[in-house]
């Protein structure tokens, strides 16, 4: 068996071990072990993710592990980089669960909850890895429903976990209906196996295509969390522990860009503008959405959340565009657009965890997520600060952070458009300014985000009280933190596995070369150097503060300027409320607020005012004129559908006669 | 066409430059932008409404390279008026110790110099001078705001 093969079985051994060792084990190691086993599930997974980009490509046919349909596994490159991804996120997840759980034993820490983890980052191995329809479905719908009970861990506690895991569980589980739809139909028509799809593909009819293309882009959506398919993600990804949240956003939801990729260029081998510009629409409407929602949420978790909608749409940006270049005949751009949307599932991977993690070490130090209630934990805790501030710079897309090199490759690709066709000529530059906006909005997200949550002064007793989280969290999110350094700095060497990827869906090797330090667009002039970008930052900023220090004017020591009057109190703070007022101010029609002023007067005058009490609330807007009116047709569609069954034998009995003839008839004129 | 009818018929309603103060040595590091931040240290807003016509329209010190700030923190100048009464005195204390340097400290009207007709008053502290290092006074009761104008325009050097 080659490595790839090796580590991979290795994996999901490890998984199945670590489940059932959640289950044998005492609460008081019960983490300890579980976290272990399920970091080396993450490596193993890292192992075979880069052995199979490495060129070792591995199929194997597992026939009796299925009925009827048996397991295939089939692990190429484009596999290998979610491998690698995966595994990589597991492994932080792994270290930090062990203190994050605890010895407790309650919540994170109880039976189900461990037990159902290594479950699950086994399911997210054995999606990337399938090999043929009913293994992918299988992978699928396991990962759906494992992390929905890890999401569901805390229903016990609070009534809003319970909403969400209801919300989670019928927009996946309808998700996955359309996939299975779609890869059903497209295996009747072209067989179970990835190879066999591949091969008859070319001479599927159009509309069998396009209907199976339709469905799955639905279905993976879903999963990713696009708009107007996201109303589960700030819900689930809020409600759910944070090492849950961390693996749902930095790994699952890119599974749902996987499949569109494997799908669409992959097993159908491209298809017509009109897909990809669906698909680039999508991803320009969830870039934009969910940075708004992000800049006016108080909430850490479902800010980071609504980060996540968005960064899933600059990626589906990317995939549509290449797409679309493709269908164009530009076929180094499509290269590029699409090594620019892997990347960025990479980039957004990393940091997102570590923002996860980060926000799970002050949630769990504090017991909320209010930003409105937090502030003042850069003293209490530093280092969870630190790398909050770490994973905060990448996702606020700024050099030296690693999100920038994505957008800038994927910023490159929409700008070098060959001006050929209207359609290109439109939604180019469309692109290019819904990305300038979305990366605009994003620093203010994140700076509300590290500026009101961890700096100045705590809000409530809870912000006040904390203590650093333990070292276990810690290091995982050290180790986070380093690999977005990494990728921050040296992205290159990430730059042969991306032209293997992309040279294997369909596409020409994607036109960058440069080395080490730098990437060149070939045939242009544009180049970029992150680690001398990165190196140029640190150093004029060091050396700004010593020629200040050493040259300017003597420093003198004086208090904060609080108008002349007593001291400041944290309650003259910013909160994230009040800062992210002017941007929500901009956005008024878009977000469309609602306020209540409520004024008590004095009961001898109307005009001495007792007390002023504002609320506000940012509903999701497209949830309320979407998914409400959906759900109240459907409570009509079901209520109406108790007529159907008034409970009079006869009746049931001529709904069986009426079925009998029905099948009958069927079978007669067929 | 209301409003050219309306410019056209009042005709010029500011008045000429003032002419500088000369006897008000020119504030050489502040390089001809002069930051004013104001304190009413206990006065009767007399000196209030003039301070406000220097900065209206009609005066328009702003013209001179001088504007009021909303904090001591953008300031170089700082205006005075009124006798420091006792529960304003640590407020005008901490005004001046948040400016950042060079700063210049403007006592304006006569209670500022010597607490006018509030001398002694109960709750007066004393004038500026006691609270804070004065560099500059503008006499007056209340001073005319072209006093005021030629005194800032003396510190600006425009």
């Amino acid at each position: 068996m080659n490595p790839t093969g090796t580590a991979l079985i290795t994996a999901l051994l490890l998984a199945a071990t670590a489940a059932l060792a959640a289950l044998v084990f005492p609460a008081a190691w019960r983490a300890r072990v579980v976290g272990t086993l399920v970091a080396g599930t993450g490596s193993s997974g890292v192992w075979a993710g880069a052995a199979a980009l490495s060129g070792h490509g591995w199929d194997a046919d597992l026939p009796r592990l299925l009925p009827l349909a048996g397991m295939r596994l089939a692990v190429d490159s484009l596999s290998g980089w979610f491998l690698l991804l995966i595994g990589a996120v597991a492994v932080a997840v792994g270290v930090y669960t062990i203190g994050y759980a605890g010895p407790g034993g309650r919540g994170a820490g109880s039976r189900p909850s461990l037990s159902l983890l290594p479950v699950f980052v086994g399911a997210l191995l054995l999606v990337p890895a399938a090999g043929s329809v009913p293994t992918f479905l299988l992978g699928w719908e396991l990962m759906a429903v494992t992390s929905l009970g890890l999401v569901a861990t805390e229903h016990r506690h609070h009534a809003q976990v319970r909403s969400a895991t209801v919300w989670y569980a019928a927009m996946t589980q309808a998700g996955f209906v359309t996939v299975l739809i779609g890869l059903t139909w497209l295996a009747a028509a072209a067989g179970t196996d990835f190879t066999a799809v591949r091969a008859t593909a070319g001479v599927l009819s159009p509309a069998v295509k396009n209907a199976v293309f339709v469905l799955c882009l639905v279905g993976f959506a879903a999963k990713a969390g696009a708009v107007p398919l996201h109303p589960w993600l700030p819900r689930a990804h809020a409600e759910a522990p944070s090492h849950v949240s961390a693996l749902m956003s930095a790994a699952m939801v890119k599974l749902g860009v996987y499949g569109l990729v494997r799908v669409g260029f992959d097993l159908l081998g491209g298809g017509p503008r009109w897909w990809w510009l669906t698909i680039a629409a999508i991803g320009a409407l969830s870039a934009l959405y969910g940075i708004m929602q992000a800049a006016v949420a108080t909430d850490l978790k479902r800010l980071l959340a609504f980060s996540t909608s968005e960064n899933i749409g600059l990626i589906l940006l990317g995939v549509g565009f290449a797409g679309l270049y493709n269908v164009e005949g530009a076929r180094g751009l499509a290269a590029l657009a699409m090594a620019a949307a892997l990347l960025h599932t990479l980039n957004h991977a990393g940091f997102k965890a570590l923002l996860f993690l980060g926000a799970g070490s002050a949630v769990k130090a504090t017991g909320t997520r209010d930003l409105d209630q937090l502030g003042g934990l850069s003293r209490r805790m530093p280092a969870t600060t630190m790398l909050v501030a770490a994973g905060a710079l990448g996702a606020a897309a700024l050099p030296p952070g690693n999100g920038f090199v994505s957008e800038w490759l994927l910023l490159q690709s929409l700008l070098h458009q060959p001006g050929a066709g209207a359609v290109l000529a439109i939604a180019a530059p469309t692109a290019v300014a819904v990305i300038a906006l979305t990366a605009g909005i994003g620093v203010a997200t994140y700076v509300k985000a590290v500026g009101t949550g961890f700096l100045a002064r705590p809000r409530r007793a809870a912000a006040a009280g904390a203590t650093e989280s333990p070292p276990s969290m810690i290091v995982a999110m050290i180790a986070v933190a380093l690999a977005c350094a990494v990728l921050a700095v040296l992205p290159t060497i990430t730059l042969p596995a991306i032209g293997r990827i992309v040279a294997s869906l369909h596409l020409v090797s994607p036109p960058l070369d440069g080395g080490l330090t730098a990437i060149q667009l070939s045939g242009y002039t544009t180049r970029f150097w992150p680690l001398w970008l990165a190196a140029a930052i640190v150093v004029v900023t060091g050396l700004v503060a010593v020629l200040a220090r050493r040259f300017g004017r003597a420093r003198r020591r004086a208090v904060a300027w609080d108008c002349g009057d007593g001291p400041l109190t944290s309650r003259m703070e910013y909160t994230a409320t009040s800062f992210a007022e002017p941007l929500q101010r901009v956005f008024d029609d878009a977000l469309a607020p609602e306020r209540d002023v409520d004024v008590t007067h004095h009961e001898e005058s109307a005009y001495h005012v007792q007390a002023i009490a504002y609320r506000q609330r940012i509903p999701d807007r497209i949830e309320n004129r979407f998914y409400q009116p959906l759900l109240r047709a459907v409570e009509r569609l079901g209520l109406a559908g108790r007529g159907l069954a008034p409970g009079v034998m006869h009746r049931y009995l001529a709904y069986m006669l009426t079925a009998l003839i029905a099948v009958l008839l069927a079978g007669v004129i067929r | 066409m209301g409003l050219l009818r309306r410019i056209l018929k009042n005709g010029r309603a500011a008045e000429s430059a003032v002419p500088t103060d000369r006897a008000v040595p020119k504030a050489g590091d502040l390089g001809g932008s002069v930051q004013v931040r104001h304190v009413d240290a206990g006065s009767c807003n007399g000196c209030e409404i003039e301070l406000g016509q220097a900065f209206s329209p009609v005066y328009d010190a702003e013209r001179h390279g001088v504007r009021l700030v909303a904090s001591p923190r953008h300031a170089d100048v700082l205006t005075v008026t009124g006798p420091v009464t006792v529960n304003m005195a640590e407020p005008l204390r901490k005004t001046h110790a948040a400016m950042p340097e060079p700063r210049l400290v403007v006592a304006v009207g006569d209670c500022a110099r010597d607490c006018g007709v509030f001398a002694g008053g109960h709750g007066v502290l004393g004038p500026v001078a006691d609270v804070i290092p004065v560099d500059l006074h503008i006499a007056g009761c209340p001073p005319r705001p072209e006093q005021i104008v030629a005194v800032l325009r003396g510190l600006s050097g425009r």
